[in-house]
């Protein structure tokens, strides 16, 4: 595809510390692991849309970004900060460093051959780690998805409910979890793992 | 007379810890461990409550959740006030504080226990219908009488001060019930991966075990219980939850269960603790092993307090060390029922009389009574209770072998107790709750679970055996058949063994006879919590109800809290009789969740106050909060309502927000706004389909306002698309319509046209935008960009990617309030800086911020429309005057084109959108106003449209609407008749739709 057919622009300002992150409204220290509970945002991340054929954006991951391709539904593949995890059959999220979010969108971009479509979506959402030894009961107070590490194992992604939310969760280890929230549902995402956390003695 | 039913033994209660706690004001004692009902019966307080209708005194029945009389209100404070709790499921702590519910004014002295001593005589099922409607105009009087004296519990009347949550669980077997047979099944699971949850109601497992004299494996059973919980709870793959019922058995294995986590501890829950817990479980297989209640018998007086399931007794004897009295009476009508007696005799009590329906009786048994000093009398039945605020005496009496008849001479035996067993009633409600309804067994005189379509089985009493070692073996072997089904290791299996006495049949029988008929004795209570008789449900048959569900709704019969779990066969027994039908003809009403009551606060769960429902914000959220906005709610939204200043009223706010955006610069919070980004070489294409208007000459660089219909031809959705490349596009769609444009998007593109290359994405949260808008916008800009806004360069309707503020953005130059405007788009992680810099940069030119309101006024003085507020589902683009944005031409259809083209879309006086001037420019017509030509003459008159927005305009120094008009827009300069009210109107003038700047010279300043 000729770079004609499609507008990327580089979003992030040459200019260092303009940016706030979704939840500049309620942080007010984040809640650090391990235990009981640990509840931190991690900002400064570039987050793509990819949508296509698999066999297409195959290709390309592993000639931009050095990774295989999770083409099996509810996987993830990734290395260092760079990760790509299945939303739905055509679909994949991958996730850089903020800094190379422009530069991974053109590329991509330039490797794909045939019809797909790429979005940066790094203002719309954003990252939070929920972890420690009941990270897990938080979670089941959340979502009404089946996340007993037999059914959920490290590495799965799936997409779901957080409470009245939509949220992405993938495993990262038996007691911690990544979870992709909305911008604009944040605070409240932020609001009520605090909330779920408080039985656990995590209060803040 | 502190705990004088005490006596020592009992296996649940704790001895050392004394606990203090109230009951109707009076300070009591019991030991840890004790529920309510069992501490009150160690106190020897017979009175509990008063009953619902007739307010005849009432005391303990039973010993779980089946208990129909001692339900009572708990709480110390106002905010903790806790209704209808049954005192046999809560145990008692220090501070514990209760009241009886009803008896009004006091337990001692009811009203309607004056009504009640006549039981049923004058309060016959229809009492209320059939008496208090006249005279009509007195039922208020009466309704009040009737509210005060009956009802059960008050409610709480400060906010509840404790929380409640919710959990999700899985697991590969779900095991209700944990008694020997939930235990045996939990067992065997537990020595295997699969996941397993087992489940009681009651504060320890054992069920039955925890009070009966059974020997397991050659120990106890209460020993065996506390071997195998002490191996569940060690068991990684088993959660055993206590205190947590089974409420609700829904589709596909999803079961509810209400935990009670702190209700034994205070009267609010610690610090950061949920009170009560909903678990929401998802169940491969469910293994039923709820057991079954102890049906009394139907005699009469049988409510008077000492009247007691005969389990019950041995409940409170061998788990409290409660023995309620000194002397037992014991009717039976099976082997069982004699443990009581055994059990009484064995705890030192004085005396026990055995009245045993039956007249053939093992002789073994009999044997056994003997020896203990147990009086029996076989082939008898008691079938009057003496005594009126307790149990004095029972009246013994033969029958006749058909059981309807008294035959020989009666006995008055002296009793502070009179126990009764009329057999074992399965608890089936948790099956009947998948939709199914339960068998009738003529052998065991029993409904049990029928045949579901759920991966559920039954082990133990609820499946109609009642016998342990039935209950052990198939628990175990319910527990091999799932699990092997579920493809999980087996360990060679071990059957548990037990010893038990050989049970002889037993008499089905429900209701003793009496002297008299049954409307002329003394009241046989069928269902004690709603004071149903057996007179009752006999008249109800008699006066044409015959289907047992109209009967259950003219008694009342099965309707309280308890659901009738003791009395429903009875009753269905007795209405079977009435009718000459059997008990399988007569059938069962249908039973529902919940099977105990739920409180609100546990269904609420977290989902209160600040989390009641999600809340989204904008990344200028927190300028917003600084400059004291007041917000508004746009679908899920928070959006800036307007900015008041100090001592400013909304309409100065309004005015002056308007004012500005018309003659300076306002600044407007855009972000929310649906953003849908569109990419595909037949993106075009697909925006030709789905929009009414033409879309494949839009250039690079270009944007366009579109109208979207949906197939019917009413307006759905309209918005203003940007061509970015050449197969690239941005969609903006209404706040509210973001979601289901882009569903509506998708469900064309993936059922109707999949050939179509183009994908959807949301990019509404990503993209914040701040609208520049007034005149004095361009200067504003200028300061902050180097992009050329010259006009030739940068006119209306185009867009260009620059730099604002040092941060990279896209700029609209469109407008939604007529004037000069530019939408700066930009990440929205850099939209706060974004908006304080123009803020700052704003300042020289006095930039003002606007809300949602300004906007409302300013948009609607130019005539442009809002979806579902100028519109509601019936109104095409045409009603509009929009004929220019329906490009009839295009070569493929649009979705709308057909719909439109109907005769009733196309005929004369449909309802157009038109403008309205209030002759009285002071006069705000209240949106939602109806419309007449002419003042009617009288009521109803026909209305020909309403008022869809309505403002005053500061611009215009007077007020004005939009409203839609049959025939509007041939009606232009003539008046109509607004209502605003009884017998008010108000005279306005039709107009054109756009009020200011008809031109649009504003919004296309060169």
């Amino acid at each position: 595809m000729s770079n004609n057919s499609y507008a990327t622009l580089e979003q992030q300002p040459a200019i260092k510390g303009l940016a706030n992150t979704p939840l500049v409204n309620v942080v007010r220290g984040a809640i650090p692991g391990p235990n009981p509970v640990g509840i931190e945002e991690h900002d400064d991340v570039g987050h793509l849309v990819l949508r296509g054929d698999a066999t297409l954006l195959a290709s390309a991951v592993a000639e931009v970004l050095d990774l295989s391709f999770p083409d099996q539904p509810l996987t993830s593949c990734s290395r260092d900060r760079i990760c790509i995890r299945w939303i739905s059959p055509d679909e994949w999220l991958v996730t850089v460093p903020g800094n190379e979010t422009f530069s991974a969108e053109s590329s991509l971009r330039h490797a794909i051959v045939g019809h797909a479509a790429i979005v940066n979506v790094s203002g719309g959402q954003t990252i939070v780690h929920l972890t420690g030894e009941h990270a897990l009961d938080v979670l089941m107070k959340s979502t009404c998805y089946d996340v007993h590490e037999l059914n959920f194992p490290t590495g799965k992604v799936i997409t779901s409910t957080l409470a009245q939310a939509q949220v992405i969760i993938r495993r990262l280890d038996s007691d911690q979890f990544e979870l992709v929230i909305r911008r604009s549902f944040a605070d409240y995402i932020w609001v009520w793992l605090r909330d779920a956390a408080a039985e656990f003695g995590v209060n803040g | 007379m502190s705990q004088s039913n005490r006596i020592p033994g009992g296996r649940c209660v704790d001895y050392g810890s004394e606990i203090n706690f109230r009951f109707n004001g009076r300070p009591l004692t019991g030991y840890k461990g004790d529920t309510l009902a069992s501490a009150l019966l160690a106190n020897n307080i017979k009175i509990i409550g008063r009953s619902f209708k007739y307010g005849r005194p009432r005391g303990v029945m039973s010993a779980g959740s089946e208990e129909p009389n001692a339900i009572l209100q708990l709480g110390t404070t106002p905010a903790s006030q806790v209704p209808n709790v049954r005192a046999t499921q809560q145990q008692i702590f220090n501070g514990l504080t209760s009241r009886t519910t009803n008896g009004w004014p006091s337990v001692d002295f009811d009203v309607m226990s004056l009504i009640g001593h006549v039981a049923g005589k004058l309060m016959p099922p229809g009492f209320y219908y059939k008496t208090l409607m006249f005279p009509r105009f007195l039922w208020h009087t009466y309704e009040w009488v009737v509210r005060r004296g009956a009802g059960i519990g008050i409610a709480p009347t400060e906010p509840d001060p404790d929380r409640y949550d919710k959990i999700n669980r899985h697991c590969d077997l779900l095991i209700i019930g944990a008694g020997p047979a939930g235990l045996a099944a939990a067992h065997i699971a537990s020595r295997t991966s699969a996941r397993v949850i087992l489940m009681d109601e009651h504060d320890k497992p054992g069920g039955t075990l925890r009070y009966s004299n059974d020997i397991i494996e050659g120990l106890p059973g209460i020993d065996w219980v506390k071997q195998i919980t002490a191996e569940l709870n060690a068991a990684a793959n088993v959660d055993l939850l206590t205190r947590t019922t089974a409420v609700g058995y829904h589709d596909q294995n999803f079961i509810v269960a209400h935990e009670r986590r702190t209700d034994d501890l205070s009267d609010v829950a610690p610090v950061g603790f949920a009170r009560q817990r909903v678990h929401r479980i998802r169940a491969r297989h469910v293994i039923l092993a709820t057991g079954a209640h102890e049906r009394p018998l139907v005699f009469a007086n049988n409510d008077v307090p000492g009247c007691m399931q005969a389990s019950a007794v041995s409940a409170y004897i061998k788990q409290y060390g409660v023995r309620p009295g000194n002397r037992l009476v014991l009717m039976t009508t099976n082997d069982n029922g004699y443990e009581a007696a055994f059990d009484w005799i064995e705890s030192g009590g004085e005396s026990a009389v055995v009245v045993d329906i039956r007249t053939r009786v093992n002789d073994e048994l009999l044997k056994r009574a003997a020896t203990a000093g147990i009086r029996t009398l076989t082939g008898s039945a008691v079938f009057e209770v003496k005594g009126k605020r307790q149990v004095k005496a029972a009246l013994v009496c033969g029958l006749d072998s058909e059981k309807n008849t008294l035959i020989g001479k009666d006995e008055t035996i002296p009793t502070d107790i009179i126990a009764s067993s009329g057999g074992w009633s399965p608890v089936v409600h948790l099956s009947c709750h998948t939709g199914i309804k339960p068998n009738w067994r003529e052998d065991i005189a029993a409904f049990v679970p029928g045949t579901t379509n759920q991966k559920m089985l039954t082990a133990g009493a609820v499946s109609g055996d009642f016998s342990l070692s039935a209950a052990l073996s198939q628990g175990a072997s319910a527990a091999t058949t799932i699990l092997a089904d579920c493809g999980f290791d087996l360990e060679d299996k071990a059957t548990i063994s037990c010893q038990e006495d050989t049970v002889d049949a037993f008499q089905p029988c429900f209701h003793i006879p009496h002297r008299k008929p049954t409307s002329r004795s003394p009241a046989q209570f069928v269902d004690y919590q709603l004071d149903v008789t057996a007179a009752a449900i006999e008249l109800a048959t008699r006066e044409g109800f015959e289907s047992i569900e109209h009967v259950k709704r003219y008694t009342a019969l099965g309707f309280g809290t308890d659901q009738g779990k003791i009395s429903n066969v009875n009753g269905i027994a007795i209405a079977a009789r009435s009718t000459g039908r059997s008990i399988a003809e007569t059938g069962t009403t249908m039973f529902r969740p919940n099977y105990t009551p739920v409180s609100f606060g546990a269904m609420a769960g977290r989902d209160v106050n600040e989390l009641f429902q999600l809340k989204r914000y904008t990344a200028m959220q927190p300028w917003h909060e600084q400059a004291g906005a007041l917000f508004e709610d746009v679908g899920q939204w928070k959006r800036p309502w307007y900015y008041p200043q100090t001592g400013e009223s909304l309409q100065d706010a309004i005015n002056r927000e308007c004012l500005a955006v018309r003659n300076g610069v306002g600044i407007l919070d855009a972000s929310t706004l649906g953003k849908i980004d569109i990419q595909g070489p037949d993106a075009r294409e697909f925006l030709n389909r789905i929009y009414t208007n033409a879309w494949m000459k839009l250039a690079v660089g270009k944007c366009r306002y579109g109208l979207m219909c949906g197939e019917d031809g009413m307006v759905l959705d309209d918005g203003v698309t940007a061509c970015l490349a050449d197969n690239h596009f941005v969609m903006t769609t209404t706040t509210g319509g973001a979601a289901r444009v882009l569903e509506w998007l998708e469900l064309w593109h993936q059922t109707e046209w999949p050939e179509l290359g183009v994908y959807f994405n949301t990019i509404t949260d990503h993209w914040a935008t701040a609208t520049l808008s007034g005149p004095g916008s361009r200067a504003l800009l200028a300061e902050l960009t180097d992009l050329d806004l010259d006009p030739t360069n940068f006119p209306f309707m185009d867009w260009r990617q620059t730099m604002v503020a040092d941060i990279p953005a896209r700029v609209f130059r469109i407008s939604f309030t007529g004037e000069l405007s530019y939408e700066i788009n930009v990440n929205a992680n850099y939209g706060l800086t974004l908006w304080r810099r123009l803020i700052e940069a704003g300042e020289k030119y006095n930039l003002t911020p606007y809300g949602t309101e300004t906007m409302h006024v300013l948009r609607a003085e130019k005539g442009f429309i809002i979806v579902g507020q100028d519109t509601d589902g019936s109104v095409t683009p045409e009603d509009l005057g929009m004929e220019w944005a329906i490009a009839r031409r295009k070569k493929f259809s649009f979705i709308g084109k057909r719909g439109i083209a109907r005769a009733d879309c196309q005929r004369q006086q449909r309802k157009q959108l038109v403008g309205l001037l209030p002759v009285n420019g002071d006069v705000v017509l209240p949106e939602g106003s109806q419309i007449v030509f002419d003042k009617p003459h009288q009521l109803p008159a026909k209305m020909v449209g309403h008022v869809t927005s309505s403002y005053y305009s500061a611009a215009l120094d007077r007020s004005f609407a939009l409203a839609l008009v049959q025939g509007g827009l041939d009606r232009m300069g003539q008046t109509v008749q607004v209502s605003i009210g009884p017998d008010a109107w108000e005279t306005a003038e039709i107009t054109a739709s756009v009020f200011y700047d008809p031109k649009g010279e504003q919004q296309h300043v060169q």
